[in-house]
């Protein structure tokens, strides 16, 4: 059993099967077939387009003031950039880190695909969504400091055997620098509390 | 009591499978980036521990009744570590969080490179605290700004850091020429060079001498507000008005001075002037 997780964005769930469908079998069977294919295809299309919930607050910000459009930007890349995390972790796939992800945050996480690969084990994040706020903008605009409250279920998988599943919230530093028409996360951290 | 003696012990194997299930590995809450740790165990018979950490993941057999132990290269990257052990039909986790050791570098970002002398905070300084395995370290730790120019007292300022970062605003000197901008703790210093620049020029003097070709006009050499000489290539504007009407010519400053050779045969009004700043006026009269 595999599941399709695109509600990084909460929007939608479904298990799907393989190599569940046999070449020949019932109207029953095709039907579940056909039902499994469609959901299947619908999950990839959503998990591919959106990006998780993040409710942002900016108040706090200091010393510098925060500009609208940054304020727009920095929710929607970092919930590209988790929606990038999940997706990589997923499927182990290093390159697609660095659209959003730099610096030692980059490398952390490559290095975490590397150890996945040797093992065989493989990391599922689930995500239900992001309460952000910044409270360190640098004066100069070159970086930004963030609080993120991130409601998760990680699951862990040797092989196909799910080792352990966990539905947390856990709370994360993050720093974020821009990049030429975006904001890059240099450094994503769990910490036990703020 | 026949009829319940089998339910009740149904019932408390049940509990006990549940209990073990359930179990908790003994886990610290946190530990410093690069520790060791043991983690206790019990029971007997082979088990496979799982570690998940933030930039590691590890798979390895275990015997039970005996500790497992966590290397410190396992426990590097700083965030929360999920332990699973499962083996004789149970399965224990529990999670940690690692946390920065002590600081061993900066990441530190100065702005602007280049600057005017004199600019009231300026100069921007922003320093990250990191532990050697770039966590950023939390807890607040005291960083030092200065900024030393050539000839003149370096201007100091201690700052502490929130959540990994200081930082800070400082005046660039009086005096152009490059300074070392440093951010330092505990022995470690990171430096950048700022090139403190002249300002906008001022008290812009000119005078002018009509010679065969027309009239040459020649800036006094052109300094700043704190006498600093102004660079070179900083464009000054001559104005030259007059009955042929007005006439303008831009010239880079050389050398300290700025000149050009105005065509005018007759008398005009010439004037200077620099970005926002007014030079004196001179009058020349028509060619003999």
């Amino acid at each position: 059993m595999r599941q399709i997780n695109c509600a990084a964005t909460g929007l939608c769930s479904a298990r799907v099967g393989t190599g569940l469908c046999p070449v020949q079998g019932g109207s029953q069977t095709r039907l579940i077939c056909v039902t499994m294919a469609f959901v299947l295809i619908f999950s990839i299309s959503c998990f591919a387009a959106d990006a998780p919930q993040v409710q942002f607050d900016s108040s706090h910000i200091g010393p510098r003031q925060m500009e609208d459009i940054t304020g727009r930007n920095i929710p929607r890349d970092w919930g590209r950039a988790w929606q990038t995390l999940a997706l990589a972790l997923e499927q182990n796939r290093p390159d697609l880190l660095g659209r959003y992800f730099t610096g030692f945050a980059q490398q952390k996480l490559a290095a975490t695909i590397a150890t996945q690969i040797k093992t065989g084990l493989r990391t599922r994040y689930i995500d239900h969504g992001h309460k952000l706020a910044a409270y360190f903008y640098s004066p100069d605009g070159g970086a930004i400091e963030l609080h993120d409250t991130a409601d998760l279920e990680i699951q862990v998988f040797d092989g196909n055997d799910l080792v352990h599943s966990d539905r947390v919230t856990l709370h994360y530093i993050g720093l974020m620098t821009p990049a030429a028409d975006h904001w890059e996360v240099r450094l994503m951290e769990s910490v036990p509390s703020f | 009591m026949r009829r319940i003696l089998p339910a009740v012990c149904l019932a408390v194997c049940l509990m006990t499978a549940a209990s073990l299930a359930a179990q908790d590995l003994q886990l610290p809450a946190t530990i410093a980036a690069g520790s060791e740790l043991t983690i206790p165990t019990s029971g007997s018979g082979a088990a496979t521990f799982y570690l998940i950490g933030p930039s590691y993941l590890a798979k390895r057999q275990v015997q039970l009744g005996q500790e497992i132990h966590i290397q410190p290269r396992e426990v590097r990257s700083a965030g929360r570590y999920t332990a699973v052990l499962r083996g004789g039909g149970s399965s224990q986790s529990g999670s940690f969080y690692v946390v920065a050791a002590k600081p061993a570098s900066l990441s530190f970002l100065a702005h602007p490179s280049r600057i005017p002398v004199a600019q009231r905070d300026g100069v921007i300084g922003v320093a990250f605290v990191f532990d050697k395995w770039h966590n950023l370290v939390r807890r607040p730790e005291t960083v030092d700004f200065r900024l030393a120019a050539k000839d003149a007292p370096p201007v100091a300022q201690s700052v502490r850091s929130r959540d990994g970062a200081a930082w800070i605003l400082m005046t660039s000197a009086h005096k152009a020429g490059n300074a070392k901008f440093v951010a330092a703790l505990d022995g470690i210093e990171e430096t950048r060079v700022i090139q403190q620049v002249a300002a906008d020029p001022c008290h812009l003097q000119i005078r002018a001498e009509r010679n065969a070709k027309g009239v040459l006009v020649q800036t006094a050499p052109v300094r700043d507000c704190s006498g600093n000489p102004v660079s070179d290539g900083t464009v000054v504007t001559f104005t030259a008005n007059g009955p042929q009407g007005l006439s303008t010519v831009d010239v880079p400053i050389k050398k300290d001075i700025a000149q050009a050779e105005l065509q005018i045969p007759g008398p005009a009004t010439i004037s200077v002037a620099s970005g926002v700043v007014m030079g004196n006026e001179v009058k020349v009269g028509g060619q003999q």
